[in-house]
C-alpha cells in the first residue's frame, strides 16, 4: 500500500509553487516518508528565509500540520535527517530542535549541505502512520 | 514464542543483487547494492555507471540523471519492485545551479504521484555530478 498524502494545506505543496517533482509525503508499509521540508508560509508558499531558528521553526510547525493531517504527529517522529549551511549554526539549530522533540527525540544526522533557494535549514523526516 | 512467532518478530533482511553485476571484483566498495528489509527496499546511492563495463560514466547532470534512473529500475525490478513503488528519494547534486537539469530528467521516469523527495547540493565521490538513492516498497 502506497499512499500520495495530500497537503493539508494550498502553501506545502511545492509542485504547485516551485515546479518541484515530487509529492509532499507518501505512506507506506505503517511510515510516512516526508520530502525535504524548507521554510514556506503554510497558505501561500511564499519563501519565508531567515535565520536557522526562524526558518527551523517554520518547518516544525508545518510538519507539525502535515503529520497530524496524516494521523501522525511530532511525537512520533522515527529518523530525521536535518541539513543546514554550515556546520557552525549547529548549536543554534539544536536551541530551536529541542524545543519540538523534548521527549525521546528520533533518530537524527546532521550535515551541512547546499540547500535549495538559499535556505538555511531543510528537515527530512520518517514518522510512523 | 514458536519459531514462526521469532520470525515475524525479527523482519527478513535480504541482500538484492543486480542482474548485470558490472561492478563486482575485489575492489568494489563494502556495501550491497540493495537490501530487502521488512516490506522496504533500500537501496545504495547510485552514481552513473557505463552497465556492459562498471566504469564511471562522466557526463552532463541530466545524461548521469538519466543513467542512473535507468539503473535503479533495473535494480528494483531484480527484487520485484519498481519505479511505481518507490516511496521516497534523496537525490545528491554536485550543485544546486543544476537542480532543473535533473529535475526535467527526473520527472520523465515518476510520471504519477511522485514519491516523497529530498535534493541537496553535497560534495560526491569520483567526480560524479549526481547520486540518487531510494527506499522503495517491495
Amino acid at each position: 500500500m502506497r499512499d500520495v498524502i495530500v497537503a493539508p494545506s494550498p502553501g506545502l505543496d511545492l509542485r504547485r509553487h516551485y515546479g518541484h517533482h515530487q509529492s509532499l509525503a507518501i505512506r507506506a508499509g505503517g511510515l510516512i516518508f516526508c520530502s525535504g521540508m524548507i521554510a514556506v508560509n503554510p497558505e501561500t508558499g511564499e519563501r519565508e528565509h531567515g535565520t536557522v531558528t526562524s526558518e527551523a521553526r517554520r518547518i516544525f510547525e508545518n510538519l507539525k500540520l502535515l503529520l497530524e493531517s496524516a494521523g501522525s504527529s511530532l511525537d512520533r517522529l522515527i529518523q530525521v535527517h536535518a541539513m543546514i549551511y554550515d556546520r557552525i549554526e549547529y548549536d543554534v539549530l539544536n536551541r530551536l530542535y529541542r524545543q519540538y522533540v523534548p521527549n525521546a527525540p528520533p533518530a537524527r544526522t546532521v550535515m551541512s549541505v547546499q540547500i535549495e533557494a538559499g535556505f538555511k535549514v531543510m528537515l527530512d523526516v520518517v514518522a510512523a502512520a | 514464542v514458536t519459531v514462526e512467532g521469532e520470525w515475524i518478530m525479527s523482519l527478513r533482511r535480504e541482500v538484492i543483487e543486480p542482474n548485470n553485476p558490472a561492478s563486482g571484483g575485489s575492489g568494489a566498495p563494502p556495501l550491497s547494492h540493495g537490501i530487502r528489509g521488512g516490506e522496504f527496499v533500500f537501496l545504495s546511492g547510485i552514481v552513473a555507471v557505463d552497465p556492459v563495463t562498471g566504469e564511471r560514466v562522466h557526463d552532463t547532470v541530466a545524461a548521469e540523471t538519466q543513467q542512473i534512473l535507468t539503473s535503479m529500475a533495473r535494480l528494483l525490478e531484480s527484487a520485484g519492485s519498481s519505479l511505481t513503488k518507490v516511496v521516497k528519494v534523496n537525490v545528491l547534486i554536485y550543485s544546486m545551479l543544476e537542480y532543473n537539469n535533473m529535475n526535467e530528467v527526473y520527472r520523465e521516469f515518476f510520471p504519477v504521484d511522485p514519491p516523497a523527495r529530498t535534493a541537496c547540493g553535497a560534495r560526491l565521490s569520483g567526480g560524479s555530478k549526481v547520486e540518487i538513492e531510494c527506499v522503495a516498497l517491495a
